[in-house]
């Protein structure tokens, strides 16, 4: 089947502000891809556009080459690489075979720029990310 | 347009990529070319993103060909003046079979997509989406290849260099073997032989994949073409200039007796 599985997507809190029809399209946007054990999923500092939900397996993540958690399926990362063009915050490696759905900065823009209230929910999504950051 | 066509049939840069539309003037020329299929960049991206029908439409174009699989991407925007893609998107070796295919093109999407990719794209002011066409080809088994330039790459002097060593051409493109190394002048006059140090040998495994297999240290440093193959090369220089223009960059391979051209495009080192 094409696109990541609905209920998985609903659950990344960048997503939470979207309904249902709504996230389904975003759903359907998102890639299948693979890794080997040990390879290198995303690298701290370097560019980016995609952002990953994990179907399967575990991934380590690492900054200035520091352990700092441990992915498993469920678990997301990259999102901001949907919105900038920034660089990563931190490196993440695949610590057994890793299966992911990836979504591109290319695929994820024109929806959002076609669709006004999809891009006002992501606002809200990112003002309570942001709230929640200054009160941290 | 999500399209699949013969090489023959590859005519368009900005649908199939320099790389397919090269091989595809190659065909048409009557150039001995390995059998295979261009894939438009929207049909790549549809397989990548599993939608059946793509995925049907490329194993139906696919399945005629034999034997074990090259899939090589041929983006676009690839080897053109501003910025070289090549480097950054992946060539898959020895895809075993149709059924492989689907997989190795969405790796091969996700190739143009990671965030080396990105880095590089952004480096050279190309933050865009990367359209990925894609060659497939029977992967040929040969017993020697190389590369070889029809003007001098270092000096600019008007002849052949060709650098050649055993089994699939990777072991020279990749630098790791030092190749054989020959001149040719324009009518196909050797004008040097200098035998490398060819320790490997880069080949097809059964399961899909390249191994690298030690050579024996003779037949490392015995001369892997001869003066008829080397006419040959000679002859397949002159028909490649005549179609594409002078200072080609060839890649080429020996295969069961029959010289076979891989990939041809315009010089792009020093001295041209």
């Amino acid at each position: 089947m094409a696109g990541a599985p609905v209920d998985a997507v609903r659950r990344v809190p960048l997503f939470a502000e979207l309904d249902r029809h709504e996230v389904e399209q975003i759903a359907r946007l998102f890639k299948e891809r693979r890794f080997s054990k040990g390879e290198t999923v995303v690298r701290e500092a370097s560019g980016g556009a995609a952002f990953f939900l994990i179907d399967s397996g575990e991934a380590t993540v690492s900054v200035g080459g520091a352990d700092r958690a441990t992915l498993q399926a469920g678990d997301y990362f990259g999102e901001i690489a949907l919105i900038d063009e920034g660089t990563r915050s931190a490196t993440i490696t695949a610590s057994s075979e890793l299966v992911c759905y990836g979504l591109t900065f290319w695929d994820f823009r024109p929806l959002v720029q076609e669709n006004g209230a999809i891009g006002w929910k992501l606002l809200q999504s990112m003002a309570k990310k942001l709230r929640a950051a200054e009160h941290a | 347009m999500k399209e699949v066509v013969p090489l023959g049939k590859a005519r368009d840069t900005a649908i199939f990529g320099s790389k397919a539309v090269g091989m595809g003037d190659a065909v048409r020329a009557g150039l001995p070319v390995p059998p295979g299929v261009a894939l438009s960049g929207p049909i790549v991206d549809a397989v990548a993103s599993g939608e059946e029908r793509a995925i049907e439409k490329v194993a139906k174009a696919v399945r005629p060909l034999h034997g074990p699989l090259a899939v090589r991407s041929s983006a676009v925007d690839e080897d053109g003046a501003e910025a070289s893609f090549a480097g950054q998107h992946l060539t898959l070796l020895n895809v075993p079979s149709v059924d492989e295919v689907a997989p190795a093109l969405s790796e091969i999407w996700w190739s143009a997509n990671s965030d080396s990719a990105i880095t590089y794209r952004q480096r050279v002011g190309l933050f865009t989406r990367p359209s990925v066409a894609v060659v497939i080809q029977t992967l040929l088994d040969p017993d020697v290849a190389g590369v070889m330039f029809t003007k001098n790459p270092m000096s600019g002097a008007d002849e052949r260099v060709i650098e050649a060593s055993w089994g699939l051409g990777e072991a020279v493109v990749a630098g790791l073997v030092i190749p054989d190394h020959f001149r040719l002048d324009r009518s196909g006059q050797v004008l040097e032989r200098k035998p490398g140090r060819k320790s490997i040998s880069i080949r097809g495994v059964p399961g899909g994949g390249t191994v690298e297999e030690q050579v024996s240290a003779e037949l490392s440093e015995r001369l892997c073409l001869d003066d008829d193959q080397l006419g040959e090369l000679g002859r397949l220089a002159s028909r490649s200039e005549q179609i594409y223009g002078p200072a080609r960059d060839i890649e080429w391979a020996f295969a069961g007796g029959t010289l076979y051209l891989l990939q041809c495009r315009a010089v792009t080192r020093a001295g041209i």
